[in-house]
């Protein structure tokens, strides 16, 4: 007898992500992934100025803010064919670089980690053999026996006061949670330091974009940050110094901390590594521009389809035909008017709300299709076109990655295991080892531009009369964030954002192909369908982002995710 | 541009949450453009408009002394009324398993604070009850009526603390980027 089970969070009004899963005999057999909110935030920026937009667009989510602000600008700029000062994609690049590291970290330590680390059973640890666990692993100066203790005894007063606080709706003690308890303790420890290293790299956004969460200096052709070396109140060496002292930071905490848990944690649950592939098709486009126009990047792009490194292709540049023309979204199973698969540039967003129905409509999300095809998009995409594509620091920290991995579970493993659950971890980590290097080396470029005595940051766009279209691409925490814009006469037509989560936890198109969320699911085990830690274990490793539009606290109820047995 | 941000540095902070784009539930941003408007407001403060950060709170609240936290609220009472909540009260239920880093995280900031040291020792919610929270650019006449009733009611706090907050004189209204030249007008 098969048995449904459907996670649906009622934190707000409305609600957003809603996951259906089939259960029989433990395992997953069948799933529906559904956005539960109309968003169609785009009607908001027809008729205004495109100079404008970017302003609008990073408030679509309150957590993407700068994503979608970085997008929005490259969309109008391709779309008026000009280019930005070096200054302007340095200091862009610095903000993303920072930005992305700030949201791995807070994905992997706040989001995730709870779903295969045990906070109780860290109680029963020896701090000292802890410590000589983190030693062997790693040369960061915090796994010291004392703050080890420090943190044990701190963890011991909240459970012994009967509030287990942040960590009360943890799935602890199930039957899925495998790590020794010396591990639970030092991953405890590193939850806790990684609320430090989210301080810290954020100010690198915060110096650069003027303000967080929400960045003032973009424009359409380039950034407002005035530099003058010789002025306290422009961009400085004084403040590129403080930049650079963030990033070494950061640097250090990514290299010391995050990459050997994750290693660790994926070889302590070498028996996951099977589960969580689904779609095989990936999709990742190139950032970092290390030129005007956006034709060179120190991140590549490109697809891969059917699991088949052989088969990457790249996407190149800006404006890249090869994406331009292949991208689609489909409605046959979203509450929208019709059943087409249109290009961005051509929909229009005409809600039409239904029931939930299994076989027919059950989502508010689109199903973008690029040549007709799901595609899963995030690091994990990233990190396969750049390994097949022979990117040199994608092929070092991937091949330093597998050999921790296979040290610690004292086997061979290949990068084959990436396609999974955990490997969307672990390529989440390797990407930010590589932005880590890379914001070092753009720091280091825009100084010397400076240096060189450019200190140009800002082209006037010109907007000719007449209709032009454009898209922008960026290469975004979730993956692949694309937005299109029709202008005409100056003034937005129309504007589309086709967002990572899109691409990930779409419904099923109208060939019945499901989206990558759902695909992912099926096959998963359910040890318990009370407590479905897998299902949130594999949503999670795709970090979604649907929930991102309104904001209404909570206070008088049970702020809780309810599961639904049926 | 400082050396740092100001919001993240100072010992009291007013933290306006929600969504600009989605009708009411900009009811707290809304709040801290009022005050910008027709406040004075002494040293020690800072007023920032955080839109919805979800966990990214973190760097917001993380060593402030104290946190008034301006939000929409889920609640029984009718679209504009007022309601505040102390710490122990936005405590009383845990928070529950998240899907998504979006979800409210004010909860989780709180106590993931608090559990490495640093969270605040008082923290006020000035919550208002909103009447439509969907895509739209402008309050419901209720919320847009309550917007300055929670303003003083941030203000009435900040001088509890013996920050300086008073209203000042002929200030022209508050008109944030994002409602253009109509205001609150629906």
């Amino acid at each position: 007898m098969s048995k449904r089970i459907t996670v649906d969070p009622v934190t707000r009004i409305e609600g957003h992500l809603r996951v259906d899963v089939e259960v029989d005999g433990g395992h997953v057999k069948n799933a529906w992934s559904s956005g539960q909110m109309f968003r169609g935030i785009e009607e908001i920026l027809k008729g205004r100025d495109p100079r404008d937009a970017w302003l609008f667009t990073q408030r679509f989510c309150g957590v993407c803010t700068t994503v979608h602000a970085i997008t929005s600008v490259r969309t109008v700029e391709n779309a008026l064919d000009i280019a930005v000062p070096m200054n302007a994609q340095y200091i862009r690049n610095l903000i993303v670089g920072a930005h992305a590291m700030h949201d791995h970290i807070v994905h992997f330590y706040h989001l995730s980690a709870l779903d295969w680390v045990d906070v109780v059973s860290a109680l029963k640890a020896d701090p000292a053999k802890t410590s000589a666990l983190a030693e062997s692993l790693s040369p960061w100066p915090h796994n010291g026996t004392a703050v080890l203790k420090g943190v044990q005894d701190r963890l011991k007063g909240f459970v012994e006061a009967g509030q287990l606080g942040i960590f009360a709706n943890g799935y602890w003690g199930h039957p899925a949670m495998k790590l020794p308890p010396e591990v639970n303790l030092l991953a405890v420890s590193h939850y806790l330091q990684a609320l430090d290293a989210q301080r810290n790299i954020n100010k690198v956004v915060a110096l650069l974009g003027s303000k967080t969460p929400n960045i003032q200096n973009l424009a359409v052709g380039g950034v407002a940050n005035a530099i003058n070396l010789d002025n306290e109140a422009t961009l400085n060496m004084s403040k590129l110094y403080f930049v650079k002292e963030a990033l070494d930071e950061a640097q250090k905490f990514i290299e010391q901390v995050y990459f050997p848990d994750v290693c660790a944690i994926g070889a302590l649950y070498a028996d996951w590594l099977p589960y969580g592939a689904g779609v095989k098709n990936y999709m990742a486009v190139p950032d970092f521009p290390l030129d005007e126009k956006g034709t060179k990047f120190d991140l590549p792009g490109g697809t891969i389809m059917g699991g088949d490194l052989g088969s990457v292709k790249e996407i190149k540049a800006f404006g890249d035909p090869y994406f331009k023309e292949n991208v689609t979204e489909s409605i046959a199973h979203a509450w929208y008017d019709g059943d087409w698969q249109k290009h961005p540039y051509d929909e229009e967003t005409v809600p039409k709300y239904g029931k939930w129905e299994d076989d027919g409509k059950y989502s508010w999300v689109k199903a973008p299709r690029f040549q007709g095809k799901p595609m899963q998009v995030g690091p994990l995409a990233q990190v396969l076109v750049g390994f097949a594509l022979k990117h040199e620091p994608t092929v070092k920290w991937a091949v330093k990655t597998l050999e921790t991995i296979g040290a610690v579970a004292k086997t061979k493993v290949g990068p084959e295991i990436l396609h999974s659950t955990l490997g969307r971890h672990a390529a989440r980590m390797i990407r930010t080892c590589m932005i880590a290097e890379i914001t070092q080396k753009h720091w280091k470029l825009l100084v010397e531009n400076i240096g060189k005595g450019d200190t140009e940051i800002f082209r006037k766009p010109e907007f000719p009369s007449g209709e032009q279209r454009g898209f922008g691409f960026h290469e975004a925490p979730r993956g692949a964030l694309s937005h299109w814009i029709v202008i005409r006469d100056g003034k937005i037509a129309n504007y589309q954002a086709v967002v990572p989560s899109t691409w990930n936890a779409g419904p099923r198109d109208g060939k019945g192909q499901v989206g990558p969320y759902e695909a992912s699911l099926i096959g998963n085990p359910v040890a318990d369908a009370e407590r479905p830690l897998e299902v949130l274990r594999t949503i999670h490793s795709f970090d979604p982002c649907l929930a991102c539009a309104i904001h209404t606290l909570d206070v008088e109820g049970n702020e809780i995710a309810r599961v639904r047995l049926a | 541009m400082g050396e740092r941000s100001p919001d993240e540095e100072a010992e009291v902070r007013v933290l306006g949450l929600g969504n600009v784009l989605m009708g009411d539930d900009a009811a707290g941003p809304w709040v801290v453009e009022h005050l910008r408007a027709e406040y004075e407001i002494g040293p020690g403060a800072s007023l920032t408009d955080v839109g919805t950060p979800g966990l990214d709170l973190v760097p917001f609240i993380g060593g402030a002394r104290v946190v008034i936290l301006v939000d929409t609220v889920k609640s029984k009472g009718e679209a504009g009324e007022l309601r505040f909540y102390r710490r122990d009260e936005i405590l009383r239920y845990p928070p529950g398993p998240r899907t998504s880093p979006h979800d409210p995280g004010v909860k989780e900031t709180l106590l993931y604070l608090e559990m490495a040291g640093s969270g605040p020792e008082e923290v006020l919610l000035v919550g208002i009850v909103p009447g439509r929270v969907e895509k739209g650019l402008f309050l419901t006449p209720a919320v847009a009526a309550a917007i300055p009733e929670a303003a003083e009611a941030v203000a009435v706090e900040l001088r509890r603390l013996g920050i300086p907050a008073l209203r000042r004189p002929g200030s022209a209204p508050a008109r944030p980027w994002w409602a253009g030249e109509e205001g609150t007008a629906p």
